[in-house]
């Protein structure tokens, strides 16, 4: 069963091993194609990383001149493939999500392929080998999207336009704040 | 045999991946004691370190690793390693042989020694070394050197926990639990660490707690990545931990939420905690922490109504004036509640340094001998001198703690080894830790790196780093475990235990420092442990790798050693009671004043390492934390029209320091926050208050006063 990235936005601690270890997977020529954001810098040490989403229908791939970005059997939308990209950065633009990079030197994008010379191992990308907080992990996607243990996020809606992503989001428990993010201070029972 | 009691479920069912041409070495991280599981990937060709594989199957971290893991290999392959002996020569640092600068070295030992006598050598260690070298330095010391004078910087570290856990439950073992069991708590009380940052392996512990239900209380004066998550976060003002833990007391103790039987039979010292916290109502406790009485009764609540629940502390408890009393009594906490010795019950110490429990065992601590022993008493003596070979009349006495020894410099102590160690970033008074260096007549130094410390050495030898050496390290839990190294020793470079085995040779001494690898070192060590509160004889190599680590005691062979304590509910005193000590709130040492009205207090981030000796040279993890800055919340900014981004000078009586204001609301508004991992003109422990807690010998690093000035000078021009 095919198997994506699930993120639970709450157990980050900012700690960025996902994006030193995204540089250690062998097909990643260590380039590190994670990023980790500061929710809200000043109020809170709250953290978030966001690796490709990859779109059911990814607008990457749709807006490449050259097909240059392939989608695998799987479902995972790859790095741009070395021999064609042309370092236009068209993908860079269409992505709603902002996760293509383009190397300016090499005139080579790069992204989050969800390090397949290990998924394709059976092994877990980097990011979710490493992660010591589990925020990251590798799980089935059925399973994720239709029985979480927790609310999740998976359609989001721009202006209109509702993408489908492969990488799933839980989301913080706002209803019984189970684990804490709450309004004031207190236990809720 | 087997390893089924370590089995753990953060393990995880994945081989790693080989690549071709390369060779995993599988090992563990030379950070902090958590000593999470990996595989350093090493070219077959020319054994070059290259890479990271994750270890899945460790059960400890199942190939978890934080940043400072991920990064760890990348100082192997350093251009600024160390790679040839060092001698001062008209002022500077020259490349010299080995011959040239062990000759100098012994003649430095022989003229101080002949000069002063034997205890004006003194040798400043660190627990961040295998088993085996903690072991040989305390040897080499007492038989080598015949020096009373050694210690090590643990005394920084993990001495008020030592202490504390001594005299409440008579055993000095991080945690009485393995790591697996933290799970099964109801509750977690979280006190003075920030786990999420500093123990970041911990956390899917804690989060499998949290999936369970288990409420988690973290005790902190900041909003910490950890007290984020908490149910109740106590945010106490800094120095006020007894005060916390007996207003928590005292609303159990009135509420009826202690378990008597427990107490009656398994405790002494109730009644006096009992009338000592009587005073401790939860609207005093509020006065003197500054958090609120709802919080605290709250907190109190939910901890006494748990079944199973764990206390875990850190330096935050512990770096104070009155550090061993507050480990204690949150140890109280567990003891009035019968939270003891079972799954999901016990006390623990987030350990700080890589080998920060088993460098505290073996005899490098100056108060000690092998396996746990005390150097005073005379059985121990007999005990130890038997194994080496001397007579008991050889082994000098008790000699002075880490910062007493730095203070002695120049004074009764003329000559120093420094190992593994960077004191002049580590120690509280920066300035005058320099000059207490620069007082000694000699002063020799072994480290990979150039640090702070070794700059101002008269010799500097090079050792390796971790990846390339073997031995044991014994982490958080008690577990100890197998490291493995390369086989190389790049450039000059020679193993740490390897030099003090030649300097032993050229001193006259080699006959008891006959040692041909770490296991035969490991080997004397078991014996030399056996019969002590920290037993290994039963630990062999073998063993370590069959079990993937051995918790202690582990007395015979037969034994499989002891993963959680107490489960008979016996504590470790002759009657097999549990002490029970009360403490009144005393505060900080150091209290804030008219002209030093601000609080500060110091620690970790997550992308660095102690004194940053090893991580401030990695790109990346530099890259991600490049210097010191201030925490300030924004009313207490306001005060001094300081905005976010601007420099600010922080002075405390001891010194001043210019930083970048980080202006933060998870900060209280009468302290501010500075990491303390740089040196020089970036150290803050130029502010920090040397005021030793009486027991442990450490530091108050946790607190001092300081004022705060907006400058407009460019970070680094005036320093302090």
């Amino acid at each position: 069963m095919a198997k994506v990235l699930y993120i639970d936005y709450e157990r980050c601690i900012g700690c960025k091993a996902c994006v030193i270890g995204c540089e250690e997977c062998s097909g990643h020529d260590h380039l590190s194609r994670m990023f980790v954001d500061e929710l809200n810098p000043g109020e809170t040490v709250a953290t978030s990383p966001t690796p490709c989403m990859h779109c059911v229908t990814p607008a990457c791939a749709e807006s490449c001149p050259v097909q240059a970005i392939a989608i695998a059997d799987d479902g995972t939308v790859l790095s741009a493939s070395l021999e064609k990209c042309i370092g236009c950065k068209n993908c860079t633009y269409a992505c709603p999500f902002g996760i293509p990079r383009v190397d300016d030197v090499k005139k080579m994008m790069y992204k989050c392929d969800m390090c397949y010379d290990r998924t394709s191992k059976g092994r877990p990308p980097m990011c979710a080998s490493v992660c010591p907080t589990d925020t990251i992990r590798f799980v089935d996607e059925e399973e994720i999207k239709y029985d979480p243990p927790k609310p999740v996020q998976f359609k989001w809606d721009f202006g209109g336009t509702v993408i489908e992503t492969r990488t799933v989001i839980g989301l913080p428990d706002t209803e019984t704040h189970r684990f804490g993010y709450r309004e004031g201070e207190g236990v809720q029972e | 045999m087997g390893h089924i009691q370590n089995k753990d479920y953060s393990q995880r069912d994945f081989d790693p991946i080989v690549r071709d041409g390369e060779e995993l070495i599988s090992t563990h991280c030379c950070f902090c004691g958590m000593q999470c599981g990996m595989n350093i990937r090493v070219k077959i060709a020319d054994q070059t370190v290259v890479g990271v594989e994750p270890r899945y199957d460790f059960p400890m971290n199942g190939g978890r690793l934080c940043p400072k893991g991920v990064a760890a290999y990348r100082q192997a392959e350093l251009g600024d390693r160390l790679k040839t002996p060092l001698i001062r020569k008209n002022g500077k640092l020259e490349p010299a042989t080995w011959d040239e600068a062990m000759d100098l070295i012994v003649s430095k030992i022989q003229d101080i020694q002949g000069k002063y006598g034997k205890d004006a050598f003194g040798i400043y260690s660190g627990s961040s070394m295998t088993n085996e070298k903690c072991y040989l330095m305390g040897k080499f010391a007492r038989i080598g050197l015949g020096t009373k004078n050694i210690d090590y910087n643990g005394r920084y570290c993990m001495s008020s926990a030592s202490v504390g856990f001594n005299q409440s439950i008579g055993i000095d073992r991080g945690s009485t639990n393995p790591w697996s069991d933290i799970k099964f708590a109801d509750v977690l009380l979280i006190a003075g660490s920030n786990t999420a940052e500093c123990h970041p392996l911990s956390m899917p512990y804690i989060w499998g707690a949290r999936d369970r239900g288990a409420k988690l209380i973290v005790v902190d004066p900041r909003q910490t990545k950890t007290a984020l998550v908490a149910d109740v976060h106590l945010d106490i003002r800094p120095g006020t931990d007894v005060a916390i833990a007996n207003g928590l007391l005292h609303v159990m103790i009135e509420e009826n939420l202690v378990d008597q039987e427990f107490i009656d039979n398994h405790t002494t010292g109730y009644e006096e905690l009992k009338e000592l916290v009587k005073k401790y109502t939860p609207s005093h406790v509020s006065e003197i922490t500054g958090v609120s009485v709802d919080k605290i009764v709250t907190a109190a609540r939910i901890f006494g109504q748990a079944k199973n629940g764990m206390t875990m502390f850190a330096r935050g408890v512990e770096q104070h004036a009155t550090g061993t009393d507050s480990v204690s009594n949150y140890v109280n906490l567990c003891l009035v509640t019968g939270k003891m010795g079972r799954k999901g019950s016990g006390v623990a110490t987030f350990t700080g340094q890589g080998n920060g429990q088993g460098g505290r065992e073996h005899g490098q601590k100056t108060d000690q001998l092998p396996g746990f022993r005390k150097i005073t008493d005379p059985k121990a003596r007999e005990y130890i001198a038997g194994v080496w070979g001397v007579e008991e009349s050889e082994i000098p006495g008790p000699g002075l703690s880490a910062f007493e020894m730095l203070q002695a410099l120049g004074k009764e102590i003329k000559g120093l080894l420094l190992v593994c160690s960077n004191p002049i970033v580590s120690s509280p008074t920066v300035k005058d830790v320099g000059g207490y260096l620069k007082d000694l007549d000699f002063f020799v130094c072994m480290d990979m790196f150039l640090s702070e410390s070794a700059e101002l050495a008269d010799v500097v030898l090079p050792s390796t780093v971790w990846v390339e050496d073997n031995g044991t390290m014994t982490n958080v839990e008690g577990r100890v475990l197998r490291v493995k190294g390369v086989d190389r020793t790049p450039g000059e470079t020679k193993r740490d235990w390897k030099i003090i085995c030649e300097l032993a040779e050229r001193l006259g001494r080699g006959k008891y420092f006959q040692f041909n690898s770490p296991e035969d070192i490991f080997n004397e060590l078991r014996v030399a442990s056996k019969g002590g509160i920290a037993d290994y004889y039963g630990i062999t190599y073998e063993k370590l790798e069959k079990m993937q680590g051995v918790f202690w005691p582990c007395p015979t062979e037969e034994s499989e050693g002891m993963p959680r304590l107490f489960e008979d509910l016996r504590f470790n005193f002759p009657d097999g009671k549990a002490r029970i000590l009360a403490f009144e709130h005393k505060g900080p040492n150091e209290k804030t004043s008219k002209e030093y009205p601000v609080i500060l207090s110091t620690g970790r981030v997550v992308f660095h390492y102690l004194s940053g000796n090893q991580t401030r040279r990695i790109e990346t993890l530099r890259n991600f934390c490049p210097d010191p800055y201030v925490e300030i919340h924004p009313s207490l900014a306001k005060k001094y029209n300081i905005s976010n981004g601007e420099t600010v000078k922080v002075s405390s009586p001891r010194g001043s320091i210019e930083l970048v204001a980080k202006i933060t609301k998870i900060t209280r508004e009468d302290m501010v926050f500075v990491p303390y991992h740089w040196g020089k003109e970036l150290a803050i422990n130029h502010l920090t208050n040397p005021a030793l807690e009486p027991k442990s010998k450490i530091p108050e690093f946790k607190v001092c006063a300081v004022k705060l000035e907006k400058t407009s000078a460019v970070v680094g021009e005036n320093h302090g």
